[in-house]
């Protein structure tokens, strides 16, 4: 009987049996994919004949590989214009409506914001790619209008990796503007109160108050991100196709067509250990700045 | 000094027409659009012409209406299968003894780090040697994952070790325990976990892309990227095809507003 009231030390077995049927899922949907990785990416492998070892010949290729090193700068490039402008642009709009607008009009703005975030990338890179058609499409249409000359939005080498990234932050800047507007409205009003009474104005408080206050947060929205950056594969899919030529093939692209265009199994293993360290390096660095700054 | 504030107060509000404008009206030329047979798109629209010529295609002749089963179906038992065996693992995390419990969890962990995208080559393999490609299984199997369970194990902590033992002294054997005294206790996080679950799942594309070789086990996402494949310039037809992805979620969120942003947000947490 006195045993009943040890909730927490009780050796039954009823822990395992409730976990087991997660542990089994994430062991054949994840565990075993990590380390099946690790294996193919040393060996020569095309599904249908057995995979050979052929050693470190997969990760020289990685090094010297013209294309995935295309892919890579693609990525980065994508990474450094998308991750700035969609936090910049979230933070200023969280601030400005939980600071200046009324409630409602900030949760009414907020709630629109919302609708891309909640569709499909596939449905956005559709559409997207209709009305960015350089004849005709509406983009283009507008432009005119102001007497702006039609753009070339996904047909040219430079402007099609420019006119996903723009996508990207169309979709994407309402999901950290939630995030942000939340940890806004959690700054207890009594610090601005504090800060009007010493004289100081909205401008002074934001660099003071608000942006000192969101600074785990702004780590949080930078990692996020970087790491969603990083893994951009169904806009460039439905949009471009990685091209026009490799312009806008990206590291998850690049695995793709690896693996199931030229059934290179074991390559595209090697490039899938590779992707795995890029975000690991981030999240650790995340976890350093976080310990640093908070 | 008063005047000056509300003056700010109405151009900031006014700006935001601006952002409004650009989040929403590329959603209403869509389904603006899918009305009509247009070669070319323009801002011309003849209400009296509108159709859903478009829409009866895409269910009557291009298999829409079996995508469409093929997306419910994989989305009703991601978010069931999710839901259920991810917080009967976070019962365990938080409540029972398990062998080894810090190590596993920190597995659980490492999981959550590594993308998808970065294991689909070792998991395609591993489903094709166990000939279940092409099956509603192989699309939601992988949906189910560590993060439901690093979310219901927090909820699940705070619940007071006495509830529990006083279901016990009571007869409640662990089955009932959980599901008549845990589930109910922590429906909020259930919620927004199968918010987020339907989200994932409805919107996957790369997953079902590879997994899925028979037209007739399409997903809708893969779907609409084969129309867009087919029918380059057959606008209308092509944003029927994303107004009925679009419209599902949507409605959905219009009904639950605020369980759905909270649901969606939870991804950050996913990392």
């Amino acid at each position: 009987m006195k045993s009943q009231f040890k909730n927490k030390s009780q050796r039954d077995y009823w822990g395992i049996a409730f976990l087991l049927p997660s542990l089994l899922i994430l062991t054949l949907c994840y565990l075993l994919p990590m380390f099946m990785d690790l294996y193919y990416s040393f060996t020569s492998y095309n599904i249908i004949q057995e995979p050979k070892f052929i050693g470190l010949e997969n990760y020289r290729e990685l090094f010297s590989d013209k294309i995935l090193g295309i892919s890579l700068r693609n990525t980065l490039v994508y990474t450094i214009i998308v991750v700035p402008l969609q936090t910049v642009l979230a933070l200023v709009f969280a601030v400005l409506l939980a600071r200046v607008c009324s409630f409602r009009w900030g949760n009414l703005v907020k709630s629109i914001l919302f609708i891309p975030v909640i569709t499909s990338m596939i449905l956005v890179g559709t559409i997207w790619r209709i009305f960015l058609t350089t004849d005709g499409g509406y983009v283009n249409n507008i432009l005119q209008f102001f007497n702006i000359a039609p753009v070339n939005w996904l047909g040219g080498i430079n402007s099609s990796l420019f006119s996903i990234c723009l996508i990207t932050v169309w979709k994407l800047t309402g999901y950290f503007l939630v995030i942000y507007y939340a940890a806004i409205m959690d700054i207890p009003k009594s610090y601005y109160e504090a800060a009007k009474v010493d004289g100081s104005n909205q401008i002074q408080q934001f660099w003071h108050i608000t942006l000192p206050l969101l600074k785990p947060i702004t780590y949080l929205v930078v990692t996020l991100g970087t790491i969603w950056s990083f893994q951009v594969f169904d806009l460039v899919y439905t949009m471009t196709g990685g091209g026009p030529g490799f312009s806008t093939t990206t590291l998850v692209l690049s695995i793709y067509n690896t693996a199931f265009k030229q059934f290179r199994m074991g390559y595209a293993s090697s490039i899938s250990i590779f992707f795995i360290l890029i975000i690991l390096v981030i999240s650790v660095v995340q976890k350093y700045g976080f310990r640093e700054k908070s | 000094m008063r005047n000056r504030k509300t003056l700010i107060k109405i151009t900031v509000s006014l700006l935001f027409i601006i952002p409004l404008i650009l989040s929403i009206f590329p959603f209403i030329l869509m389904i603006l659009v899918s009305l009509t047979q247009k070669s070319s798109i323009d801002f011309r629209f003849n209400f009296s012409e509108m159709s859903l010529i478009n829409y009866s295609a895409l269910f009557r002749n291009l298999n829409f209406l079996s995508l469409f089963k093929n997306s419910s179906i994989v989305v009703f038992f991601a978010c069931t299968l999710n839901s259920l065996i991810a917080s009967m693992a976070g019962y365990a995390f938080a409540k029972k003894w398990i062998w080894a419990k810090e190590k596993i969890f920190w597995i659980y962990l490492m999981t959550l780090i590594v993308p998808g995208q970065a294991i689909i080559v070792p998991l395609f393999i591993i489903m094709n040697k166990l000939g279940i490609l092409n099956t509603h299984v192989v699309l939601f199997l992988p949906i189910i994952n560590a993060f439901g369970v690093f979310l219901t194990r927090q909820f699940m902590e705070s619940l007071p070790d006495d509830l529990l033992d006083a279901a016990k002294i009571d007869g409640c054997n662990e089955p009932r325990i959980f599901f008549n005294v845990v589930l109910p206790l922590v429906k909020p996080v259930i919620i927004s976990l199968t918010i987020f679950t339907f989200i994932t799942s409805w919107n996957d594309f790369l997953w079902p892309l590879i997994s899925t070789t028979s037209s007739s086990m399409y997903t809708l996402t893969l779907g609409l990227s084969t129309l867009q494949s087919n029918y380059l310039t057959n606008y209308g037809l092509l944003l029927a095809g994303s107004t009925v992805i679009f419209l599902p979620p949507f409605i959905l969120y219009s009904i639950l507003q605020k369980q759905f942003i909270e649901g969606v947000a939870l991804s950050g947490l996913k990392g």
